[in-house]
């Protein structure tokens, strides 16, 4: 009985460990985000220093903080509703109307899905030059729309669905389109919620792709302008903290209040292979 | 019928066009130029056959990114699977506070990767809270700081990504966890066997499907690696990968755009022969362990 509290005691002691070792890079974000700046920032310093909000004012002041928030939330918004709408229209498609192209259609799903992204990262650029879509809410928003990872979870999710009440609707003389979105979507809703959380959170923290095919700060996401931040001589520790602290805090706000979708998300990706 | 034949390719358009404009395009347009010496900026073009491919091979920025990347994917891959493992089995039951921890584990996974690369620059930096941790277990950092080393940069990366990847493989291997029957570990104990035996009979080879999905999207992942050597060194210190390195030639200075395409297209050779192994090596040898 002792020893078994005894070793509960020990396992409490272990987690907790490890939880202060995966948080704590993230306090210390936090913490130098709200330090005074000209002080330097010495380990002492950063123990004893005073907490200033001052950082975060001046950043949306001095510098085009508001724009490069603004522009995050409308790419991720619009990529976001985008792939709920035509992941679903595709899914629906290939999980109900057996017709050949639509087999084809699912083994182009499947190949993309293995296909490491990054190797197009050169065609992709010299497209959105040639299309004069360079530098533009285009090119951070049209190739992103619907993606093969989408299309696959809703088409599994739709499956698990027994067809049944699309036929009593299509008796009834329901319209094919009317059935999809009054009948089908609404019972959709925990895999596209799921969908709606992941395209969103992998959107907000792309870099890459935003980075190679912008180049004016009028176009700049968060992540490019943190990362294009520190260019210049001393990096300015404080304003790029807080910085960072306003690119995680929209992330981890929806992570806390939705915690059970995404983890059933992340799951669902991991049982089905 | 006819009907339904225009009903689905009305719903499957925006997929018809984003897969033929942005993946099938891209992916034949590269496969076409890397045999030619295309540059964006002197316009040069002409049709080159395999010799891009040649001088890959001779190219000794390109061996040492590929080196690198190989040992980028060895040196994560193996600590990231375990650990993982770990977290995974201790918090696999149900106890309370379960939630929290399981949530604080995973929470560095979703966050950027440009900011975990910029908070552990600071970290990593002269004088900085990993420096002075090393000096109290009597290691000497190195003097400008664990990026600015050659011996160190890559290996400082790979720690932050190993710590920052685990919880998300961890949620993996708990649902894989959850999906093994209970009856099985009440018939070991039943018949007397131990939580040691119980692991490696039950556990281990029930979660092998699991594994296997995790060995190839963390693979295909980190031979994609590429951020947070943009953000930490830029390629410097002896830290270019391949993804930085087709970066680097295709879209920077020179913009060789021929040249990079094939060294991307090696990269993607590589990355489907390893699917492929991984994929067969699980399949074929019944019990692995």
């Amino acid at each position: 009985m002792v020893t078994d509290k005894f070793l509960l005691f020990l396992k409490y002691i272990i987690l907790t460990i490890i939880l202060l070792i995966m948080i704590f890079p993230l306090l210390w974000m936090f913490r130098i985000s709200l330090m005074p700046t000209g002080n330097g920032i010495g380990l002492i310093n950063i123990v004893s220093s005073q907490i200033t909000f001052n950082n975060y004012l001046e950043l949306f002041r001095t510098s085009n903080m508001g724009r490069f928030l603004f522009n995050s939330l409308l790419v991720g918004s619009i990529v976001t509703v985008g792939n709920i709408l035509f992941c679903f229209m595709t899914a629906y498609s290939i999980a109900r109307y057996k017709y050949i192209v639509n087999k084809l259609l699912f083994i182009s799903v499947i190949i993309i899905l293995m296909i490491p992204v990054h190797i197009i990262i050169i065609p992709m650029y010299i497209l959105m030059v040639k299309a004069k879509l360079y530098d533009s809410y285009g090119a951070l928003i049209l190739p992103w729309l619907v993606n093969p990872i989408g299309i696959f979870l809703v088409k599994q999710y739709i499956e698990s669905i027994p067809p049944s009440m699309e036929e009593a609707a299509r008796i009834d003389g329901a319209g094919e389109f009317k059935i999809l979105f009054k009948i089908v979507m609404p019972l959709c809703k925990p895999a596209l919620a799921v969908l709606a959380i992941q395209v969103f959170f992998t959107n907000w923290n792309s870099f890459l792709f935003p980075f190679i095919l912008t180049q004016s700060e009028q176009y700049r996401t968060l992540p490019v302008a943190l990362a294009l931040f520190q260019g210049h001589q001393a990096i300015d520790w404080q304003h790029l903290m807080a910085g960072s602290t306003i690119a995680v805090l929209p992330i981890l706000l929806v992570f806390l209040i939705m915690q059970r979708q995404i983890v059933s998300g992340i799951t669902a990706g991991g049982i089905k292979q | 019928m006819k009907n339904i034949k225009t009903t689905a390719l009305v719903l499957t358009l925006p997929w018809i066009l984003t897969f033929a404009i942005f993946w099938l395009f891209p992916l034949v347009y590269s496969i076409v130029i890397s045999f030619s010496n295309y540059q964006l900026l002197s316009k040069s073009f002409d049709w080159v056959g395999f010799d891009n491919y040649k001088s890959l091979l001779s190219d000794q920025d390109f061996i040492q990114a590929l080196k690198n990347t190989f040992i980028f994917v060895a040196g994560t891959i193996p600590f990231t699977t375990i650990i993982a493992l770990g977290l995974a089995l201790l918090i696999n039951k149900e106890f309370p506070g379960q939630g929290i921890f399981r949530s604080g584990y995973f929470l560095p996974s979703i966050t950027s990767m440009v900011v975990i690369a910029l908070i552990f620059t600071n970290l990593y930096q002269r004088g900085g809270y990993i420096a002075y941790l090393a000096s109290l277990i009597g290691f000497t950092p190195p003097e400008n700081g664990f990026l600015y080393n050659n011996r160190t940069a890559l290996f400082s990366i790979m720690a932050m990504d190993v710590w920052m990847a685990s919880g998300y493989y961890m949620l993996i291997f708990l649902s894989g966890l959850k999906a093994i029957p209970h009856e099985l570990y009440e018939a070991a104990k039943i018949s007397g066997a131990g939580p040691i035996r119980q692991f490696f009979h039950i556990t281990l080879p029930l979660l092998k499907p699991v594994m296997l999905f995790i060995l190839v999207i963390n693979s295909i992942k980190s031979f994609q690696v590429f951020v947070e050597i943009f953000v930490m060194t830029k390629g410097k210190f002896e830290t270019s990968t391949m993804v930085y390195y087709l970066y680097e030639k295709g879209l920077t200075t020179k913009f060789q755009i021929g040249y990079a395409s094939a060294a991307a297209y090696v990269l993607f050779i590589i990355i489907a022969i390893f699917s492929i192994i991984q994929f067969l090596l699980f399949r074929k040898r019944q019990p692995l362990w």
